[in-house]
């Protein structure tokens, strides 16, 4: 940074803390001294909020527990299940270790990630979650619909398990495809340190991918740590309550130097999960020709050929990607981030993993087929039927905003200065002082209903079941801080049929949609299954702040 | 000149977006005047990205006041070029003219949007006069120590 441009932040930083009411933003009891949050490369804290802690208790995991006496975490493994089978899933407190550095985190089974569950399409299985760890928890089955009771959210559909209880869900897989598991309580804290699993639904038809000669699940998550200690958590309310909890350790299937072997000329199709609290990633492999398969619940009507992978907090994207030649394949998150002090973008890649192809050869050599871009005529023709409602006006329209309230006044001012402009998509936290500052006291992010006014969980809307309900979603890029938001339906499976007018002229069904700073998106939501079912932010943090509603599908 | 997903792009220009870049005029056309909707090029992710991550962004440019290009000299087109804001690298988007035309794909952070005339509809380099120009909206971008002079902070 520039000298002249850190003495003007010193001395209007200086100003605008001596001006700062009691905000209570430090020395709280439990809270103890201040410590430094970890700046992006050539960024330093704001001098006027050095000092500062977020009005939170700090919780991290495993508070008395000897670190050595915990089990390490194991890899993740797969589990195939079949229709009628019984598995027990124990969340539990493990040792995490990271670039050397050991710290409590959270696994199912002991696992970080969660083992994979493989279940056939139209099973039904049951799990007897025990929950063994120090906050109260459940299991959300995300992006399967499932009977609303097995739904996985404390006060909605299923009592909180506190430490030590129970809960046994049955879970009914009617979409083949890749799906995930993680709590519904506190993911701020419990899916970023490790409880988060792939479920992988098997089509009944053998065909229903192209050939390949390896699959992979790959769950993509991010900590946020500070040398060698994880920034901790608020116990009473989420910090980092205006971006998420965006980590600056990126993993792989819950390592940092994930690795995969191959022969040259594999075909690989990777199952991508996206388990971080807030960052979307965008993801290549080292030039390897990249094709896109399927989306959350279901194959695309078409196969495309891509050159990264743009994917969202708790999005899936199932992509096949063929290593033509021996040698190394890197793995990136290349990303464009904005340094707010000088005004400009710069380059942020991460390499996420490597893949090594050998000298020998395929087999089978499947390069024919890898060529062939596939039209799953199956798709378009189950979409024909919705296509008629595709352009008529909404029934349903909702605003993305959010409010403040007793924001550090360094905040305020340097936010409210910076919002000539704010980029479609925030790849990472340029600005993680101010956000580790906010707690979801301060910040409410908010679902608003157009029609009525009303905010998050006062919305009460009801569709019946079998109904075809289009909702149009504003990301308002005139709040005081826009960001994109992955929005999620919990139970049902929509479309997008248009982003900013543009008509979608290739259809996947879909639970999860990233919506950009400023685009107005077009769902059309197929409401097949009763019950009450959540919509809401997948970003943990700002579900922690309240934006959440629920859907209920009545029965007729 | 309309090009692909031409009715669904000009018809999302309708509402106007919040990537809009405004364009101005010069001396050279002073009636011309225009607007450049950014929508977000076709993507199965639903936002296009490079693989280095900048947004690619399809544009429709909608301008009125333009006078014949041959009226300025010997040229028979107007081009729509994305600049960077050095001037160094120009890529040409395409022809333009009165009335809505979809001219393609930027890929940078911050870029000028320019219009010039030229003798050809397909030159490989800018040549005759600029007669429109704008800012993509993330050239608003700037270093805090701007800030207090826009907010009104005197100079010294």
């Amino acid at each position: 940074m520039k000298t002249g441009i850190l003495a003007v932040l010193v001395f209007a930083a200086g100003t605008l803390a001596a001006q700062q009411p009691d905000t209570g933003m430090a020395n709280m009891p439990g809270m103890g001294p201040a410590m430094p949050i970890p700046m992006p490369r050539g960024m330093v804290m704001m001098p006027g909020l050095v000092g500062l802690t977020p009005p939170v208790t700090r919780f991290v995991p495993g508070a008395g527990h000897d670190l050595s006496s915990l089990p390490a975490a194991k890899p993740m493994t797969p589990v195939s299940l079949q229709a009628g089978d019984t598995l027990d899933l124990t969340a539990t407190m493990v040792r995490r270790t990271i670039h050397g550095h050991s710290f409590v985190g959270y696994g199912f089974n002991g696992e970080v990630p969660g083992p994979v569950l493989r279940i056939p399409q139209g099973a039904t299985i049951a799990v007897r979650f025990h929950n063994n760890i120090d906050l109260p928890s459940s299991i959300h089955w995300h992006g399967i619909r499932l009977d609303n009771r097995f739904d996985g959210v404390p006060g909605l559909t299923q009592r909180t398990l506190a430490p030590g209880d129970t809960l046994t869900y049955l879970v009914h897989a009617p979409d083949a495809g890749i799906f995930w598991y993680h709590p519904h309580e506190r993911e701020d804290i419990q899916q970023a340190l490790g409880l988060a699993g792939g479920i992988l639904v098997e089509s009944r038809d053998s065909a229903y991918y192209a050939p390949v000669n390896q699959e992979q699940v790959l769950v993509l998550s991010d900590l946020l740590i500070n040398g060698d200690t994880l920034i901790p958590y608020g116990k009473e309310t989420p910090d980092f309550a205006l971006m998420g909890r965006v980590g600056n350790v990126l993993l792989v299937n819950g390592v940092p130097d994930y690795r995969l072997s191959v022969h040259q000329g594999d075909v690989v199709r990777f199952f991508l999960i996206n388990a971080s609290s807030s960052r979307t990633y965008n993801l290549s492999f080292g030039g390897a020709p990249i094709k896109v398969v399927a989306g959350d619940v279901s194959r695309f009507e078409r196969e495309a050929w891509v050159e990264s992978v743009l994917i969202g907090p708790a999005e899936r994207y199932v992509v096949e990607v063929r290593f033509p030649r021996a040698g190394t394949y890197q793995m990136l998150n290349a990303v464009q981030t904005i340094n707010h002090f000088v005004g400009e973008y710069q380059p942020e890649v991460d390499t996420l993993g490597v893949v090594t192809a050998d000298s020998a050869q395929a087999s089978p050599d499947l390069s024919a087929s890898f060529t062939t871009l596939r039209a799953n005529a199956d798709v378009s023709k189950e979409i024909d039927r919705y296509r008629a409602a595709m352009s008529r006006e909404p029934d349903k329209r909702l605003t993305l905003t959010m409010a403040t309230h007793g924001l550090a006044l360094p905040t305020v001012q340097f936010m409210s200065i910076d919002t000539a402009y704010f980029a479609p998509v925030e790849w990472s936290d340029a600005m993680p002082d101010m956000n580790w500052l906010s707690t979801a006291d301060q910040v409410s992010w908010e679902l608003r209903d157009d029609a009525t006014g009303k905010k998050n969980m006062d919305i009460d809307w009801h569709v019946p079941v079998g109904s075809l309900v289009k909702v149009r979603i504003f990301n308002d890029n005139k709040s005081f801080h826009p960001m994109q938001h992955p929005i999620h339906l919990h139970g049902q499976r929509m479309l997008v049929v248009a982003r900013d007018g543009v008509r979608t002229t290739d259809f996947v069904w879909k639970d999860t949609i990233l919506i950009p700073v400023g685009s107005t998106v077009d769902l059309l939501v197929d409401a097949s299954n009763p019950g009450a079912w959540m919509m809401h932010c997948h970003i943990a943090e700002h579900l922690g702040a309240g934006m959440m509603a629920v859907m209920h599908v009545d029965n007729k | 000149m309309i090009k692909r997903f031409s009715a669904a792009l000009l018809a999302a220009t309708l509402a106007g977006g919040p990537y809009d870049i405004t364009l101005l005029p010069t001396p050279s056309a002073p009636a011309a005047q225009g607007t450049a909707r950014l929508v977000s090029a076709p993507s199965p992710f639903g936002i296009a990205v490079s693989p280095d991550g900048h947004a690619r962004y399809d544009i429709v440019l909608r301008i009125t006041g333009l006078p014949a290009p041959s009226t300025l000299g010997a040229y028979h087109a107007y081009v729509a070029w994305a600049v960077t804001p050095d001037l160094k690298d120009w890529t040409r988007l395409g022809v333009v003219s009165n009335g809505d035309s979809h001219v393609g794909v930027a890929q940078y952070n911050k870029f000028l949007l320019v219009v010039t005339a030229e003798a050809t509809a397909d030159p490989t380099e800018r040549g005759g006069p600029t007669v429109l120009h704008g800012t993509s909206p993330s050239g608003w971008l700037q270093t805090f120590l701007a800030h207090p002079f826009f907010r009104g902070a005197p100079g010294k």
